[in-house]
């Protein structure tokens, strides 16, 4: 039984820290500077930091298969920036406070097109 | 009734025992149709016991199928090097798939605001979560609901659209891309 109790331990020991060692940052200088960071779900941000924030040009991509490539700020998606979704559609335009506000292109996986200005994430008509 | 007494007694022991017997027998049989009649369901209880009984057949062999499922991503389009399940495995996948995770639920809001401002208010609390197999169309449809009070106005916003993706954990799977656009 005590066997038994320790073996539990030591895994969950184990894991916790296997867990801890593949996340936070990987690569290079995550304060100020370039560097990669992993996130607990496989989310990795790839690219410029200020202060501890995501700051400049970047990369995040989430393990469902979002890409965005662009500009950060403050760790939210701000400025020009494309978004890949999984199935192959891309938005690429402009962003603020991680939506798609601005002038902005939404291109389905099939090709159709929608331009025009966006506001929090719809066409404005 | 007297002569009936008497003709009782000049029976032999062994008649008398098997009355006996059969009269019990009559007894629990009658005593079993009135506790029947009074609680129990008869038919629908059948039925409903048939219908868990498929049901727990059916979710063995979704079990089984998601088991031997390669783990990782699963799609159900063309133009990735995710694993590509064939239109029999989509609809088997969709019905056995009941989690949305948090990323797939983010993914979504992009393209709905306000279900992104209710639900990040909540402290990211969902009230409800589906997937569901469209037999009409052939197609897998996913969402879930979100409500709360947003600048003081009780709002609930259902977000639904195509399941393309799913994860597969190797245990369970689960939906990976809601397309509602």
């Amino acid at each position: 039984m005590k066997k038994l109790v320790f073996c539990i331990l030591f895994y969950l020991l184990a894991s916790s820290i296997a867990q801890a060692r593949s996340t936070g940052c990987k690569e290079g200088n995550c304060d100020n500077g370039y560097g990669k960071w992993v996130y607990t779900d496989k989310t990795t941000y790839e690219g410029e930091w200020v202060a501890t924030k995501k700051h400049g040009q970047g990369t995040e991509t989430w393990p469902n298969g979002y890409i965005y490539k662009g500009e950060f700020k403050q760790s939210q998606w701000n400025g020009i920036g494309i978004l890949f979704f999984p199935d192959g559609s891309t938005y690429e335009g402009e962003w603020a406070n991680g939506f798609m506000n601005g002038e902005g292109t939404f291109t389905w996986s099939d090709g159709k097109q929608k331009k025009g200005i966006w506001k929090n994430g719809s066409l404005q008509e | 009734m007297e002569v009936s007494k008497n003709r009782f007694k000049t029976l032999s022991e062994p008649v008398k025992q098997f009355g006996g017997l059969v009269g019990i027998i009559i007894l629990i049989f009658i005593t079993f149709f009135v506790l029947n009649n009074i609680f129990g369901e008869g038919d629908e209880l059948v039925a409903k016991m048939k219908i868990e009984e498929e049901r727990i057949a059916e979710e063995r062999k979704l079990n089984k199928l998601i088991s031997s499922l390669p783990s990782g991503v699963l799609v159900s389009f063309d133009g990735t090097d995710n694993f590509k399940l064939s239109d029999e495995l989509y609809e088997a996948v969709c019905k056995a798939t009941k989690l949305i995770p948090q990323r797939a639920i983010m993914g979504a809001n992009f393209l709905n605001f306000r279900a992104h401002e209710i639900y990040t208010i909540n402290g990211n609390k969902i009230d409800e979560t589906f997937v569901k197999w469209d037999d009409e169309k052939n197609k897998c449809f996913a969402g879930f609901v979100v409500s709360g009070n947003n600048v003081g106005v009780d709002e609930t916003v259902k977000v639904s659209g195509e399941a393309l993706s799913f994860l597969s954990t190797g245990i369970d799977t689960r939906v990976y891309f809601i397309k509602n656009f």
